[in-house]
């Protein structure tokens, strides 16, 4: 058989709550500087979570430039142009005319969205005191948009990004949940495998901070209600954790093929080197406490990188900050890592900048690119009272100086999909 | 080299305005009947456009579960209805009871679910209609009062994973997966990763589905405001198409290695060959007109299965029946295929647009049709627009030139889907 593809990261763009770019964001990760904070950007107010991880100081019109890419944008779309861009930049690459038939998108992404200003605007017309009545559309003052439509398709990100940077090969978008950054890098990974493309770019984008996704979340129970001290809100793993905090934001990789990345003299963070992938397939809210599902994937990810668990010295853990995931996840890591599971660094980077839903595994696997390049395991900040169930060897305190010859992933969405990445040190490779 | 693993289809389900069994769906696309009518699920009355393929079949009698119906929509019910209706036909759970304890675990680790998903639609936002005019515009206000009125359950209804993730708990699939949230392209996609899996040996087989109810009021709102939808009729590839008409629905295949599908003995229905995927990188809406995605993506498709063009039998076509669509489809099988291409059907006339079920949907009834050796004739076709001539449409069947069929698919964002499959009779 031929040999399998070598896949290499060579480019990262994040917009994260912690940081406008990449930079910006890794170094406040490692000094486990917290983006939380009462939500500014709408009136949260009278909502019973008043807390978010927001992405600050964006200023769409100086990143994008262009009014028209402006105005078919979303707020998030706005963040995946911005790390898209930066992904490129730093790679050195970018689509051309000639090779964007070559170049693939994958992107973590697909829950319908509507502005809430836009739904104000149909409840105005079509449910005055309430109840729906679709005439309402037909009315000769109905302000209908269709550049509102098209922003709210459920591919109009991926439309948006292939048409801006002119990729025009295998493009898709993948949505499970909180599994969704994750998955669509490992899509992503498969499909350069298979030869469908060259190079590729990959990641996640999201915002659900807005009245609709913020009530959604509140509805269900999941947030942690920490009004009054967000920036110890989002503490994964400590025995004293009470939901997670709701961010936003994006992060992209570009990947190329090992050989080629090489040949052009590109700095190569890390080998995009395994993935796996499985169902819990047991409630679609809880997950189960034996850690049955993410087990699988996180077994079939270190086999797929062709590694053992000795290999791996960092995990970036899913780390929620919900009683139930973190317990999960941990009884997952000791049972599919076994007795490495003592000296296996652990966090959760959701501790510093929240839950950021679609986009959380994209941002995760670039940050787990980044430990390998600097040889650093970011701190898993406001841990102060330990959980017998989540007995893992956490980054406690400060971030930790160490070699990572392999890292790790995780990614666990409602539902019950697991994603687990797996990362090898460019020098651990050759 | 090894030569690459035989993927084959040992199942296939389908719900949509046409019926909920896929024998009674392909007898009304032979004999002409469309299930498109005035819509039913709000007053249309007063619309331009009025008319859909729905699908009128209840909740309870596809997935009998009532508890379940609380927490999941409709397009869940349609996709969990045909899978469970493709798994069936496969034989997989039957099959599975033969195994011991360990073989068990084994096959359950090794299914994959890959679900093409529509993503969701406007209607689930009426249900904070009551708390917004409650709070007239006072953002404070709404914060306070949406939980009295909206259903604490509206995320877990609403997420775009539902049918994978009930799907995998009802049969215990907990392999390779993923929920494809990638408009028109999510089904048929859906299918390529799945055979993609199973080749790559990521899972043993794999269940495709894809799921949609995409329309509702302001969706058909926009759609018609957009020149997409007509007021009457499908007509894919005739002079007078005056654009597409909405469906919903699901459809659904199983995947399995020949390997595995011949030692338990199962039926083997057809013959997965080989996939493209392609994107125009022209935005949301539109296309080129030259065809270039759709063109690119056959020709992927031909090298991935490792055939020449002159071994298709038949094409479905996406054949939507908006101007744009059909004029730049019909320009890439004729870049493709030349003077001669291979009979070109399409089947929406009958069941409408599925949007993220199209194109899965297309290919199960592609297989039906090529099974039984005939290419079904559109039925709404009056006058084959003549500039694309020579063109094989037909109102009438056709004979397909061989057991081969290229399924199309297309898509916003300007996703082109090509899929190769074999039947077997």
């Amino acid at each position: 058989m031929t040999p399998r593809r070598r896949i290499a990261i060579t480019g990262i763009g994040m917009v994260t709550p912690v940081g406008n770019d990449a930079r910006t964001t890794w170094a406040n990760l490692q000094a486990g500087r917290s983006g939380l904070g009462t939500i500014q950007h709408f009136d949260a107010s009278g909502f019973p979570v008043r807390i978010g991880a927001e992405v600050k100081s964006f200023d769409a019109a100086a990143v994008i430039g262009n009014p028209k890419v402006l105005k078919h944008s979303t707020r998030s779309q706005r963040f995946a142009l911005a790390a898209a861009e930066e992904a490129f930049m730093d790679a050195g690459i970018r689509p051309k005319v000639s090779d964007g038939h070559r170049w693939g998108f994958c992107v973590g992404a697909g829950m319908m969205g509507v502005d809430y200003r836009e739904l104000e605007i149909v409840q105005k017309s079509c449910a005055p005191d309430g109840e729906f009545q679709p005439d309402g559309f037909l009315a000769d003052n109905f302000p209908a948009d269709p550049v509102a439509f098209c922003r709210s398709q459920t591919n109009s990100g991926l439309a948006l990004l292939t048409r801006h940077f002119g990729i025009r090969g295998y493009a898709t978008a993948v949505h499970t949940a909180c599994a969704s950054g994750g998955q669509a890098i490992g899509t992503a990974l498969k499909v350069m495998r298979r030869g469908q493309t060259d190079f590729m770019l990959a990641g996640g984008f999201d915002s659900m901070l807005n009245p609709i996704g913020l009530s959604v979340f509140c509805l269900l129970g999941a947030l942690s209600t920490d009004n009054d001290a967000p920036a110890r809100a989002s503490r994964p793993f400590d025995l004293t954790r009470n939901g997670f905090v709701l961010g936003e934001g994006a992060g992209f990789l570009v990947l190329e093929n090992w050989d080629s990345a090489r040949k052009r003299g590109a700095k190569i963070y890390a080998e995009l080197a395994g993935d796996g992938n499985s169902l819990s397939c047991y409630r679609i809210t809880d997950s189960p406490p034996d850690g049955d599902g993410p087990i699988q994937a996180i077994k079939q990810a270190l086999a797929d990188a062709g590694i053992s668990a000795d290999e791996i010295d960092y995990v970036n853990a899913h780390g929620t900050s919900t009683q139930m995931n973190d317990k999960s996840e941990c009884a997952a890591l000791r049972a599919a890592l076994q007795s490495r599971v003592e000296d296996v660094l652990v966090s959760s980077t959701k501790s510093c900048m929240g839950h950021l839903i679609a986009a959380a595994g994209a941002v995760e696997a670039a940050v787990c690119a980044l430990a390998i390049r600097d040889g650093i395991a970011p701190v898993n900040a406001n841990y102060s009272q330990p959980d017998p169930d989540c007995n893992v060897n956490l980054v406690r305190g400060k971030s930790q100086l160490k070699k990572i010859r392999a890292a790790m992933s995780n990614s666990l969405g409602f539902g019950g999909s697991n994603s687990c990445l797996v990362f090898r040190n460019p020098e651990e490779v050759e | 080299m090894n030569p690459p693993k035989k993927i084959v289809f040992t199942g296939l389900g389908a719900v949509c305005g046409a019926g909920r069994i896929v024998d009674e769906i392909f007898d009304a696309i032979v004999n002409g009947r469309s299930a498109i009518a005035p819509i039913k699920q709000f007053d249309a009355s007063r619309w331009p456009v009025r008319i859909a393929a729905e699908c009128g079949v209840e909740n309870k009698i596809l997935v009998p579960d009532r508890k379940l119906h609380k927490s999941i929509s409709r397009t869940d019910i349609f996709g969990i209805y045909a899978a469970e209706s493709a798994i069936q036909q496969s034989g997989l759970p039957a099959h599975r009871e033969t195994l011991d304890a360990a073989a068990t675990i084994q096959f359950n680790d090794r299914s994959g679910i890959f679900a093409g998903s529509g993503g969701g639609n406007y209607g689930c936002n009426y249900d904070f209609f009551p708390a917004m005019a409650e709070s007239g515009g006072d953002l404070k206000k709404f914060g306070q009062k949406f939980a009295e009125s909206v259903n604490p359950m509206w995320l877990l209804r609403n997420l775009p994973n539902n049918v994978l993730c009930h799907v995998g708990i009802r049969n215990n699939f907990k392999g390779t997966n993923a929920c494809i949230t990638n408009h028109c392209a999510g089904g048929a996609m859906a299918v390529a990763e799945a055979a993609a899996a199973v080749r790559a040996g990521e899972a043993d087989r794999a269940v495709a589905v894809g799921h949609d109810a995409p329309f509702e009021a302001e969706t058909l709102f926009h759609y018609q405001r957009l020149g997409l939808l007509s007021p009457e009729i499908v007509r894919p590839f005739d002079r007078d198409r005056s654009g597409t008409v909405f469906g919903e629905g699901a459809a659904s295949v199983i995947l399995e290695t020949a390997a595995d599908a011949e030692s338990r003995g199962a039926k083997i229905l057809g013959e997965f060959l080989g996939s493209g995927c392609t994107t125009e990188a022209t935005g949301v809406l539109d296309v080129r007109p030259d065809g270039d995605g759709l063109g690119r993506a056959i020709v992927i498709a031909l090298e991935d299965a490792g055939i020449t063009c002159k071994e298709v039998g038949m094409i479905v076509a996406h054949g939507n029946g908006t101007r744009a669509s059909d004029a730049s489809e019909a320009r890439a099988i004729r870049r493709v295929f030349g003077e001669n291409p291979p009979p070109v059907t399409g089947f929406k006339w009958a069941y409408g647009h599925l949007i993220a079920a199209s194109g899965i949907m297309d290919l199960v009834f592609a297989l039906t049709a090529l099974r039984q050796k005939i290419v079904p004739g559109i039925f709404t076709l009056n006058l084959a627009d003549p500039e694309f001539a020579p063109f094989p449409v037909s109102k009438t069947s056709q004979q397909p030139r061989s057991d081969i069929v290229l399924v199309l698919c297309r898509g916003f964002g300007g996703m082109d889907i090509a899929l190769l499959v074999r039947a077997n009779p």
